[in-house]
């Protein structure tokens, strides 16, 4: 029972990470139809703003979380602006761009903060440990946890309960309508993109004392976060909550069954497959094209 | 349209062929003369890896350009090409830690006993080129199939067969006792076909790519320009529209994906005998970007355009490549070159030079008359 428990709160653990990645690339692909080879870049640059901020200003975590979120949202915005807004009639070639973006930023970090791997320090307060039903789990994974569940709930209401979201849900379901209406869709797509990198960029905040800090730190939870959007469906915000806790509670437990680059290879698989046969999502019953 | 004008706009269409034929086979015997000028063995193969990057970026476009399949696995095909022909070449060799029946060192040392069922026919090279060409071609064609047939297109495509070259570069890796794993296969024997034995440092190495380059631009060419070509370009414009015609646009892609990667496949088995290896980078996402970057820089709708285009930035990252930060900048370089021609030149160079001929040429004609579009390379959105 305690072994069991344990995998359930390594799952949710490793899930809710996922959650956090995958939340902003949910938002960005579900409403722009964009997706954002260059995600786990603007990760990647929150990881390396909050050890900037770490080392240089001496500020700690839980202080520059906000920082870090503005930087990387308004980084965003001028990747909206600068390039993606351009491409809005030419999908293919959104892909194309993100990912040299991609490149770019990696290839900026390397060259400015060098390839070597850094630290962030975890916050003292954090570093205890949490005793939930009998299991002991790190204070901070619990803090991870309450975060995300915050940051999911904000964005929720963001959504569904402002004057934004609700133009936001208007451009969604038609732009030229919506645009009639008086509604600026310029503006709502680049504060979206903005939104989502800012996501992406906590994120980064997040997992930087977990794991440590290079400039490739982005590959590899970009690609999990896709499957989680894959699988949950682009624009069902609950269907990206219930995938990443299904991975979540999945990379956990087959962790230990296969070893790991079988694992990953399988998740690729997936991920093809349930493209070729379900392109919008597992968790949603109907789809309006 | 007046009859008159009709037989104008082909007879126009028909001459601006033969100039595309011309212009073609002058850069062709531009590349046969090169080692007439340059008497530097060395330099030589750094000249054939040009040439052979320069094949792949071309059979690239034939899929994304001409069939608007934007493969960004690309690297698979090329990458089993060059493990079919490094496969052969390494049971060719004379080793020297073997255990029974000439095993290849790496299984040595991985403790495989016996030759593996799928190495056995790599004995014969005959056997092994053809497989360079009909694997990656099939691979292909089964991901194509199953893709097209769902009517999978556009990001999607992408995305699952960038994901389908991570799967295969990851097994590649993993399988070290079948494959050499992460150092890939080493000390290769040297190609030998009719008699001739191909040294990587040498003119005949040089001619053996400058040949292969010159048929599969030719037969490329010559696909792009049949009535299949004419399809796979409508299927590119609007998909539905020729589905409505009544067209099997699944067969027509899976068609198209296939030639490609078979012409890959067969760049990349050159690339084995001009690197003397095989390697995992071979199909790694870092070399499947390049392809993409070269492609889209030199031209994306023009087979020459994105050869050009892999040779002339794969030598000055040659040429750049002596130092390490100079490399890193280079990338940096790169990733903004590619952007700002996704962004403001989706035609590459070849469709600037495109855009200055047709200046010119309208500078030329009497004012009076139209400039007919039919021959204009393609405008707009692409999906």
């Amino acid at each position: 029972m305690e072994f069991f428990l344990q995998q359930v709160m390594t799952g949710l653990s490793i899930g809710s990470i996922l959650l956090l990645v995958a939340l902003g690339l949910a938002l960005i692909y579900g409403s722009m139809g964009v997706i954002n080879m260059a995600h786990g870049e603007f990760l990647m640059l929150g990881a390396y703003s909050t050890w900037a901020l770490n080392t240089f200003f001496g500020l700690g975590l839980l202080s520059s979380l906000v920082f870090v979120f503005l930087l990387v949202g308004a980084f965003g915005w001028a990747v909206e602006r600068g390039v993606i807004r351009f491409l809005y009639r030419r999908p293919l070639d959104t892909i194309l761009a993100t990912w040299g973006i991609g490149i770019i930023l990696q290839q900026v970090v390397r060259l400015s903060a060098g390839g070597e791997l850094r630290y962030v320090e975890m916050p003292e307060v954090l570093t205890a440990t949490v005793s939930i039903l009998g299991v002991t789990v790190p204070g901070y994974r619990v803090f991870v946890f309450v975060v995300v569940a915050a940051l999911f709930a904000l964005t929720w209401a963001l959504m569904f309960k402002t004057d934004f979201g609700r133009r936001l849900r208007a451009v969604v379901q038609d732009r030229d309508t919506a645009t009639c209406f008086g509604v600026d869709a310029d503006r709502v797509y680049s504060l979206t993109f903005a939104y989502g990198a800012g996501l992406a960029g906590l994120a980064g905040a997040l997992v930087a004392p977990l794991k440590s800090v290079s400039p490739e730190m982005g590959t590899a939870y970009v690609v999990d976060a896709f499957f989680v959007v894959v699988l949950g469906g682009v624009q069902s915000l609950f269907g990206t909550v219930v995938s990443a806790g299904l991975l979540g509670q999945l990379t956990g437990s087959l962790a230990w069954v296969t070893n790991d680059t079988v694992a990953k290879a399988l998740v690729l698989v997936a991920i093809v497959v349930i493209i070729r046969f379900r392109p919008q999502g597992l968790f949603v019953a109907k789809v309006r094209s | 349209m007046t009859k008159r004008e009709t037989s104008r706009h082909i007879s126009r269409h028909l001459r601006e062929g033969r100039l595309q034929i011309a212009a073609y086979a002058a850069i062709c015997l531009a590349v046969f003369l090169v080692p007439v000028l340059v008497d530097n063995d060395f330099l030589l193969n750094r000249y054939a890896r040009y040439l052979v990057l320069g094949m792949v970026a071309m059979s690239l476009a034939l899929a994304w350009g001409y069939a608007g399949i934007l493969n960004l696995g690309h690297a698979l095909s090329f990458g089993i090409g060059s493990y079919c022909m490094a496969m052969t070449l390494k049971l060719r060799t004379v080793p020297t830690h073997t255990g029974s029946d000439g095993l290849p060192d790496f299984m040595v040392w991985n403790n495989v006993e016996t030759l593996p069922w799928l190495w056995v026919p790599f004995h014969s090279t005959t056997f092994a080129i053809a497989a360079g060409l009909l694997a990656p071609a099939l691979v292909a064609a089964v991901l194509g199939w199953f893709m097209f047939r769902g009517r999978v297109t556009g990001v999607f495509v992408a995305i699952i067969t960038l994901a389908s070259l991570v799967v295969a570069n990851l097994l590649v890796i993993d399988m070290q006792a079948y494959t050499g794993g992460f150092n890939g296969i080493t000390d290769l024997a040297q190609l030998s076909l009719f008699g001739i034995t191909f040294d990587a440092y040498s003119k005949s190495t040089y001619y053996l790519v400058a040949t292969c380059l010159t048929l599969s631009l030719f037969a490329c060419l010559a696909v792009t320009r049949s009535k299949a070509g004419l399809i796979l370009q409508a299927i590119r414009d609007d998909e539905r529209r020729v589905r409505f015609f009544g067209y099997d646009v699944a067969s027509y892609k899976v068609m198209a994906m296939a030639v490609s990667a078979a012409v890959a496949g067969l760049a990349g088995m050159l690339y084995t005998v001009v690197m003397e290896f095989a390697s995992p980078t071979f199909l790694g996402v870092p070399l499947s970007l390049s392809i993409v970057i070269w492609c889209a820089v030199g031209g994306r709708q023009s087979l020459a355009g994105a050869m050009l285009g892999a040779i002339v930035i794969a030598a000055m990252q040659g040429a750049l490549s002596e130092s390490e930060a100079f490399l890193e900048t280079w990338t940096l370089v790169m990733g903004v070159v590619f952007v700002a021609v996704v962004l403001f030149l989706p035609q590459g160079l070849a469709g600037l030079v495109e855009i200055v001929r047709a200046r010119l040429a309208a500078a030329r004609a009497r004012p009076a008359e139209p400039i007919a579009p039919v021959a204009a390379p393609g405008t707009g959105e692409r999906s």
